[in-house]
Parts: structure tokens; sequence; C-alpha cells
């Protein structure tokens, strides 16, 4: 593992795929830091095999490596791709104008925009949120909310709480299931993949 | 001490406006103050029932915007209360015979009078509450535990925040709290959640009320009354008392418990 690691700046990544536990694989990495002894601030990343870490296990890793004072470039899966979830505000479709509104939407109001359009507060049902672009509420979302409106599959809609009662976006139409009361204490996020909405924990 | 033009509304019909209106008003008369009521759901008058002063009707709202009649003439005085008025509806025209315009010039002429003028606004979003909106400072809603009526004070708070009205104040009214303990109704705080307004009062399901609203006696003045100690607390807080609102319904063993180890102490 460490034959090529004498050489500083020639090596960025580290190989953990071989350790088994997590426990053994903490220490790995600790004891190579120490041998390779690299300058201050460079960045470095992991390889992790098929492996995928937590959250938790992912911090507990950037603190050793911090310890050393190296910082996490990336962390890299079989297929040499990045394993890390790409941040939402990567896939974000682009529009460069945005409405912000400061107060809650009520029952009978609607919101129209051909850009984004971003809540401080919440959307009550009843009301309508339509978008050109993406749709953002930083509260609870009970309306309806439409993004890409005009067309554009790619936009997303993402809530602070996400308790919609009909989502759209461009073409497509969904309404959460009947009969299952589903309460998710964190901020989602609401987009089209495979040409299904689909809605996730929001990343950022 | 100014006078305040308040107006009890709901968007959804058969959620207790006229009650309320009705026991407030009595309640703020008990407290000594100059009150009128105005009945401005034209073509379904109500008030004047609950208030048993039907009988005493010889002109209508609509008679005095119109002219026909002196504001003094319009008026009704309350059977128990000498600080107590009514202007009662008309009930053979329709919303339109009134104006928003006429509305704000009467209510503006009830200021010289009276301490409180109280606006019994019809259920709907249409003309008679354009109207009954026009001369308000304020405005209480009134909603039930129940989705619907929820959803329609939704709309309301909204319109009425168009309108200029961005203080309204919420009356959560027929609690039954046996049945939020079961978890079958929805509680203060699920109603919280969406309205967002401050909270005025609750008021609980009580029978007492239909009781005293056929026989045209407000709860109020019933001491026994759960529903017109609500009131009388409602009122207080009109008058800008500090009462804290009823919270029978999150009252389980351990908030007992806590409490007696806080009158131990």
């Amino acid at each position: 593992m460490l034959t090529a690691a004498k050489e500083m700046f020639v090596q960025d990544t580290i190989d953990l795929s071989p350790y088994q536990r997590f426990s053994d694989m903490k220490h790995g990495l600790d004891q190579q830091l120490t041998l390779l002894k690299c300058p201050h601030g460079t960045q470095i990343a992991l390889a992790m095999g098929k492996r995928r870490l937590t959250n938790r296990e992912l911090k507990e890793l950037e603190l050793v490596m911090l310890s050393h004072g190296v910082y996490l470039k990336d962390i890299v899966g079989d297929d040499g791709e990045s394993a890390r979830d790409k941040p939402l505000i990567d896939n974000m479709p682009h529009y460069q104008e945005t409405m912000l509104l400061c107060k809650n939407v009520r029952s009978g109001q609607k919101l129209a925009s051909s850009g984004n359009i971003v809540i401080l507060g919440d959307v009550n049902p009843g009301a309508e949120i339509v978008a050109g672009g993406n749709i953002v509420v930083m509260g609870c979302l009970r309306g309806m909310a439409h993004a890409g409106a005009l067309g554009d599959q790619s936009a997303v809609i993402s809530a602070y709480r996400l308790r919609p009662t009909q989502l759209r976006i461009a073409d497509h139409i969904t309404r959460p299931p009947d009969n299952e009361v589903v309460s998710v204490k964190n901020p989602e996020v609401a987009r089209i993949r495979d040409d299904k909405v689909v809605i996730e924990k929001l990343k950022i | 001490m100014k006078s305040r033009v308040l107006v009890v509304t709901s968007g959804k019909g058969g959620v207790g406006k006229t009650t309320t209106t009705a026991n407030l008003g009595t309640a703020l008369a008990m407290m000594g103050k100059k009150v009128v009521m105005l009945d401005t759901d034209i073509g379904l008058r109500n008030l004047d029932v609950v208030l048993g002063l039907e009988n005493r009707i010889v002109f209508d709202i609509v008679d005095v915007v119109n002219g026909n009649c002196k504001l003094k003439q319009g008026l009704i005085k309350d059977k128990r209360y000498e600080a107590l008025f009514l202007l009662p509806a008309a009930q053979t025209k329709d919303k339109t015979a009134v104006t928003p315009h006429q509305m704000k010039n009467l209510t503006n002429e009830l200021r010289n009078e009276f301490d409180f003028i109280l606006v019994d606004c019809p259920a709907g979003i249409e003309q008679g509450f354009r109207n009954a909106i026009a001369g308000a400072d304020d405005a209480i809603v009134v909603a039930t535990p129940e989705v619907s009526s929820v959803r329609d004070a939704d709309r309301i708070i909204g319109l009425l925040e168009a309108a200029g009205l961005g203080k309204s104040k919420l009356i959560i009214n027929r609690l039954r709290s046996k049945m939020v303990k079961r978890g079958d109704m929805m509680d203060i705080e699920d109603i919280m959640d969406i309205l967002a307004i401050d909270l005025l009062g609750v008021v609980p399901e009580d029978e007492t009320i239909v009781v005293s609203t056929n026989r045209g006696e407000p709860a109020v003045l019933e001491t026994a009354s759960r529903a017109g100690g609500a009131y009388r607390r409602i009122a207080r807080r009109v008058m800008g008392e500090t009462v804290p609102i009823e919270t029978e319904n999150t009252d389980n063993l351990v908030d007992k418990f806590k409490r007696m180890l806080k009158l131990a102490r």
C-alpha cells in the first residue's frame, strides 16, 4: 500500500478499500498519514472500493485527516467516479430571475413567476405556486407547487417540510399516496428522475 | 378610550360567527362598555334572534344607510343591558342593498357613540364580506377544529391581509377536548400551525349554547356555562387584559403533577 507513497505530492489518493472494519480503516488512515507527512493543506482523496460510508463515518475520517493537517478532496468509488453525493446546487437549473416572498401564502392566493420562487414562510392548502424555474419553500409546503411550468424537466421543488396537496414539475403531476400518512421531519426535494417525480432528502 | 370596530368573520357558515358576536357584545357590555352589534347578513338575519330582540325590529341597516330613518331609530336597545345595542339586517333585501362605502360611513358615525362596534359578517367572500370588513379596524376570525373550516379561515385571513386588516385574531370554537385527546379532532396546535395568527380564545363545545341561542339569551349571562365563561375571558382579552388561554386539551397527568409541584413550592 505504501510503495509509491514516499514521494510527496505524487500520491493524492489513499486506498482504504482493503479494510473491512471501520475502526481498522480509521487506524490505517492515521498510520498512512503519519508515514506520508504531507505538507499542511494537501488535499487527499480516499478510495473506498465498493464500500459506502455513512455521514458519521465520513466525519470521523475527515477529523483524522484534519489532525494531520490535510483535507479530504473526494471519496472515490470502484468505478473511479466520485462516490460522494453531488450537492443539490449543482443539479438545479439556473434562472436569472427569482421572486422572494417573506410571508405565508394562504388558501386562494396564487404566486407565479417565470423564474425561481423562494418563500420564507408556509404555503397553505389551497394556495398555488407556479414557477418557470425552481421553487424553494423555507417553511411547510402544504399547497400546490408547479416548478418548471414552462417545460423545464430539470426544475426542482424543495421545502423545509414537504407536505403538498399536489406537486407538478413540467408536465408531470403527482400527489401523495392515499391512506398513507408519512411525516418526514427533514427538508426534502422533489425532482424528475427517470421520467418520474421522486422525493429525496435535501442534501446541500 | 378610542372606539374600535371589530368584524367577526369566518368564511365558512355555521361555525359560530353570530353566537360569537352576540356573546362577545354582551360580555363587553357587562364590563361596562358601550357596544353596538351590526348584523350585515342581509337577507338571512340571525343576530336579532340569538339576542331575543326579533320582535322589536322596526327599521334595519338598509333603512339607516339609505336615509329612510335616523341612525338612532334603527338601533335597538338590548333587554338586559342599557349600553348594548343592535342594528339588525334587512330580511327582505340582499347583500347588494348596501355598499362598502356606505358601511364605512355608518361605522364612522357609530364611532362617536360607542366604545365597541361589532360587525357580524355573513358567510362567504362576496359582497356581504366586503361590506362587513369595509369599516373595520381589526378582524376576529372564528374557526372550528375541522379541516374545511380551517381552510376557509385561511382564505379569509389572506383576504383580510389584502384588505389591510393584517392583525386578525383567531377564536377556535366548538373544541371537544375528549375528541382531541383521542386524536379524532384537530388540536389547537394543528390549527395554529396552519393559520399562524394570534389566538384570542378557545371556546369548548357546549350544549348550553343551543339552549341559550334558542331562548335568545347569550350564554355569557349564565355563570355556569363553560362556553359563556370562555366568551367572558375573550372579552377581557379584547379589552387588553392578559388572560391565559384555556389549555385543557393538553392537560394530562404530567401537567397536573407539574402544577401540583408548583403549588407545593
